[in-house]
């Protein structure tokens, strides 16, 4: 036994932690750390009558994830290691708009380390998406974004897998991209999709007659806002490990945030039947809506079906930003009619939603933004009218409020816009149109335990907001 | 110069899918000593649901989050979910877990009924113990009642059930229709000093006032709100993905792509309304999304209160405040 | 490479390839996953951890630089005797929601209170400005810090357990 091996093995009998110690730890004499430090501080887990009520329903109850978190207990997906597990990186396009004419992994292939590639040929389904399924796992004809996956490495490490990826060689035909979503907007841009549009989303959302009542209005308001993309940037990046077994099963971790149309999107991509499928989410280290799609776990089964091994695969921060989701764009047209004690009588709104590449969550959010845009107010006409097109550009999906804070930056700008101009106070305009028990919405729902002027109230009360007026 | 101001913003928002269906299942088994398990689809991503769902199924049957341990996510174990988003897990998977506990502690009261010589809809769940109404001397304890489920009568005090909240399909011309069950409100008011001579905005303050219907666990509201207001910070002031003209991201990093740090925060106060709605387990909504929604608006107003200037285009960064502090010159 | 160092108190070698991060080593080499991840470049501070009394961004440090120097990770701070007080008030006040920047933040915290106990608001805010989070606001975070740093700067509390 060498020398070093006997410190380790010393260093094993005493476990002993140098937070016991005031003396600074002599790397040599690490075994002689003192271990009779008095106990002065508590040395049990703490119970907390939080959780110890039986009545349990508003307690601030600690959490027990919240506790092997701190400790450093938690188990996220890149924490998590199987016996001859490999690693999985993705070829992303060089080019936003493209024609895909070949793709040679051969030289890839041959290299020290590597064990399998992957192209989007050879997924047996290869499409996704929550209501069209219009976007490739990996793209095979064409590309219609920077983050479109061309091919996947599974390799020794993640260092060999990278390289791997240079060695690919695509070949591209660039198409002309189009990025602004007015021009996709118009009828003579170009169709990323193909079809006789790139509006692929659209809602109407239509109560009483808005022009009608502009006439009668004794002001009305035009504005337009705008929105930009932004990422979710939660702090564990997406991370999945695929496992394919002798019965054809594969466990899949993935920190997908939902598990049960995770495995039918999985499913449908492999065609496999979803009892082969075992989905596993793990805790998720931060979502926003961000995870909530399937990405590169149909991949790494693949993969891991090629190579008769666990592959994991963990999404650099740049992969993270091009490659998942982000918040759509809106431009918001808002035409405001309103009399002069500040009633508001009529609303009409024209939405255009950038939706990037492929739809994902477009539906949702435009669904949402529609029917939520008109504000939290009762208005008897309202007019709305959204469409969502296609760019080339990072994929718009789900975000931590699906349009409702695009909406909502416009439709409380221009209460303001409006309070000013009739010589109201912003919290007296809000609390004169608010929604209350019973309010019609825009689709006309009778709402119920509506408590927005209780809010507005008490936020005002607590800011201090009719005396700091002055 | 640096001139003060503030800001107000009030928004509303659904619970779960927008009329499509979007159910949760779940299963409670009572342990013969009277703790619980619980067996759900949903995801734990950071909101605390496995926390939340654990306390409604405690207060169903009478016994303390900690007797009630959450198995969540697994496709193989746990029953179907539609997962954590649209801010629907303490609604819809609420409602879930929290039938299938009144059904295992039905069957509680079935063994109990015949041992305390009641009817079994004179009895409730509550301190750990299953109790004749108005009698709370009679009772037995909850182990006991289980055990005797399980290994006396042989049906093992289990329950499972789903739960989906009902809409009504909107009209394709109209948009007319029932989209959701619920909505939240809420107000946020914005505290800002801005720096005209370089447009540079600073959040002193935010107010926060949500309802989200019975808070199950207040301080896991207020995280989400508090977090939600950061992501809103973010929204209204820093953050952007850029583009370069051949459509690649430019700042696909932390590094250029500046979202709220510590010293970007203000300071804090969350408020919750006092509210219940009969159709949340125990008068519960959600609270999720709705607390990212209104900071943005919030901000501007409070912008436009301190300076004069409206953004109508976010973020609202120091070189576009800037840019509008100069065309508001050149307009006087 | 061989490196060999102290790491929670416990003398520990492997063998890496040069260019191996402090983090990687760690996580990889050691099986401490702790600390996590998060972006690679210093930007986020997941993977923060104390060497030698101070506070690194692991996936910036190489772990030849780290050799024969005592590093402190986040679990060191617990043992089978306690929790440190920080983990505590973090746990007490809902400090942390996906957890992701929890180890990082909780070596930030205890390196700047175990300097400076009584640090003030802003001093907190300054010393966790290196660590990203995207659930909490920091709010809570700040919070428990307040609440930790008022436990470590009590007479009962053993100064002698920094390091």
């Amino acid at each position: 036994m060498n020398t070093r091996m006997k410190n380790l093995n010393k260093a094993d009998k005493t476990a002993i932690t140098a937070k016991e110690t005031s003396t600074p730890i002599d790397k040599k004499d690490s075994h002689k750390v003192p271990t009779d430090n008095p106990v002065t501080y508590p040395r049990e887990f703490p119970q907390h009558e939080s959780r110890m009520n039986t009545q349990a329903v508003g307690q601030r109850a600690t959490r027990p994830d919240g506790r092997l978190h701190g400790l450093g207990q938690t188990q996220y997906i890149d924490d998590i290691k199987f016996p001859h597990m490999i690693h999985a990186k993705i070829l992303r396009s060089e080019y936003a708009y493209a024609k895909i004419i070949s793709i040679d992994t051969s030289a890839a292939e041959a290299m020290p380390g590597v064990f399998a590639t992957l192209t989007g040929k050879e997924i047996p389904t290869n499409s996704f998406g929550p209501t069209l399924q219009d976007q490739p796992v990996l793209a095979d004809t064409i590309v219609r974004h920077r983050g479109d996956g061309v091919a996947a490495v599974a390799a020794v490490s993640e260092q060999v897998a990278e390289e791997a990826l240079s060695k690919i060689k695509v070949k591209y035909e660039p198409l002309e991209p189009l990025f602004d979503v007015v021009e996709s907007f118009g009828d003579d841009s170009p169709r990323i999709h193909g079809g006789d549009t790139n509006v692929y989303a659209s809602k109407v959302i239509k109560k009483g007659d808005v022009e009608k009542s502009f006439a009668e209005c004794d002001h009305v308001f035009e504005e337009r806002f705008t929105t930009q993309m932004v990422e979710h940037v939660p702090l564990e990046p997406h991370a999945s490990i695929a496992s394919w077994d002798g019965n054809g099963r594969v466990s899949i971790w993935s920190s997908l945030g939902r598990i049960t149309l995770g495995r039918q999107d999985i499913a449908r991509t492999l065609d496999i039947p979803q009892s082969k499928i075992r989905l596993v989410g793990t805790i998720v280290g931060g979502n926003f809506g961000g995870k909530n799609e399937i990405t590169n776990e149909p991949i790494l089964a693949l993969l891991s079906r090629k190579t008769g091994r666990p592959v994991k695969a963990v999404y650099t921060r740049g992969d993270e930003f091009v490659s998942s989701t982000i918040r759509h764009p809106f431009v918001m047209d808002y035409k405001t009619g309103v009399m002069n004690d500040g009633t508001l009588v009529a609303r009409k709104i024209h939405i255009l939603l950038d939706g990037g590449a492929y739809c994902s969550w477009t539906g949702t959010t435009i669904g949402k933004g529609s029917i939520l845009s008109p504000g939290p107010y009762n208005i008897p006409n309202i007019y709305v009218e959204a469409y969502a097109v296609y760019t080339n550009k990072t994929v718009t999906g789900a975000m931590r409020g699906f349009g409702a804070p695009q909406v909502c930056f416009a439709y409380e700008s221009q209460m303001d816009t409006i309070a000013e101009k009739l010589g109201m106070n912003p919290l007296e305009i809000r609390l004169k149109n608010a929604f209350s028990d019973g309010s019609s919405s825009p689709t006309s729902q009778r709402l119920q335990s509506v408590a927005l002027k209780e809010s507005l109230n008490q936020a005002s009360e607590r800011f201090g907001w009719q005396e700091s007026e002055a | 110069m640096i001139k003060k101001g503030r800001g107000m913003a009030c928004m509303w928002y659904p619970i779960g899918f927008t009329v499509m269906a979007n159910p949760s299942a779940a299963t409670v088994k009572v342990n013969t000593d009277g703790t619980a398990t619980v067996l759900t689809g949903t995801v734990e991503t950071g909101q605390g649901a496995l926390t939340v769902l654990g306390q409604i199924v405690a207060e169903a049957l009478g016994i303390a989050t900690d007797d009630v341990h959450v198995v969540s996510a697994d496709t193989d174990t746990t029953p179907m979910d539609y997962g954590a988003i649209a801010s629907r897990t303490t609604y819809v998977t609420g409602n879930a877990v929290l039938s299938a506990a009144e059904k295992a502690r039905q069957i509680l009261f079935e063994g109990a009924g015949p041992l305390l010589g009641v009817p079994v809809d004179q009895l409730k769940a509550v301190d750990r113990k299953i109790e004749v109404l108005g009698f709370p001397s009679k009772s037995l304890g909850i182990d006991e009642v289980s055990q005797h489920c399980e290994a006396v009568i042989g049906t093992p005090s289990i329950g499972s059930a789903s739960y989906n909240p009902p809409t009504v399909e909107m009209d394709p011309e109209t948009g007319q229709g029932k989209p959701f069950n619920t909505y939240v409100y809420a107000t946020q008011i914005a505290d800002v000093e801005v720096d005209d001579e370089t447009g540079e905005v600073e959040v002193k303050r935010m107010v926060a006032v949500h309802d989200c219907g019975t808070p199950i666990n207040p301080m896991l509201v207020e995280g989400q709100i508090e977090g939600g207001i950061s992501m809103g910070v973010g929204f209204a002031l820093q953050e952007e993905i850029l583009f370069a003209d051949d459509g690649r991201q430019i700042n696909p990093n932390l590094t250029n792509y500046i979202m709220p740090t510590s010293l970007d925060m203000p300071e804090l106060e969350v408020g919750l309304v006092d509210n219940y709605d009969p159709t949340g387990p125990f008068g519960a909504k959600g609270a999720g999304e709705p607390t990212a929604v209104p900071t943005a608006a919030a901000i501007c107003n409070a912008i436009y209160d301190a300076v004069g200037v409206r953004i109508t285009t976010l973020p609202a960064t120091a070189e576009r405040v800037f840019g509008a502090l100069q065309e508001l010159k050149k307009a006087s | 490479m061989l490196v060999e160092l102290t790491v929670n108190g416990e003398w520990k070698s492997a063998d890496c390839p040069p260019e191996t991060t402090l983090l990687k080593f760690l996580r990889e080499h050691l099986m401490l996953t702790g600390a996590k991840l998060g972006c690679d470049v210093g930007d986020c501070g997941t993977c923060t951890v104390i060497v030698d009394g101070e506070s690194y961004n692991s996936c910036l440090m190489l772990a030849a630089r780290a050799a024969g120097r005592d590093v402190t990770t986040i679990e060191g701070l617990a043992d089978s005797q306690g929790v440190h007080p920080i983990q505590e008030a973090f746990e007490e006040l809902g400090s942390l929601q996906c957890g992701f920047c929890g180890p990082g933040m909780i070596m930030s915290a205890k390196n700047l209170l175990d300097k400076n106990p009584t640090a003030s608001r802003h001093e907190i805010k300054d010393a966790l400005s290196g660590n990203l989070c995207r659930c909490t606001g920091y709010t809570k975070i700040i919070e428990a810090i307040e609440g930790a740093g008022r436990v470590m700067s009590s007479d009962k509390y053993p100064q002698s357990n920094t390091f």
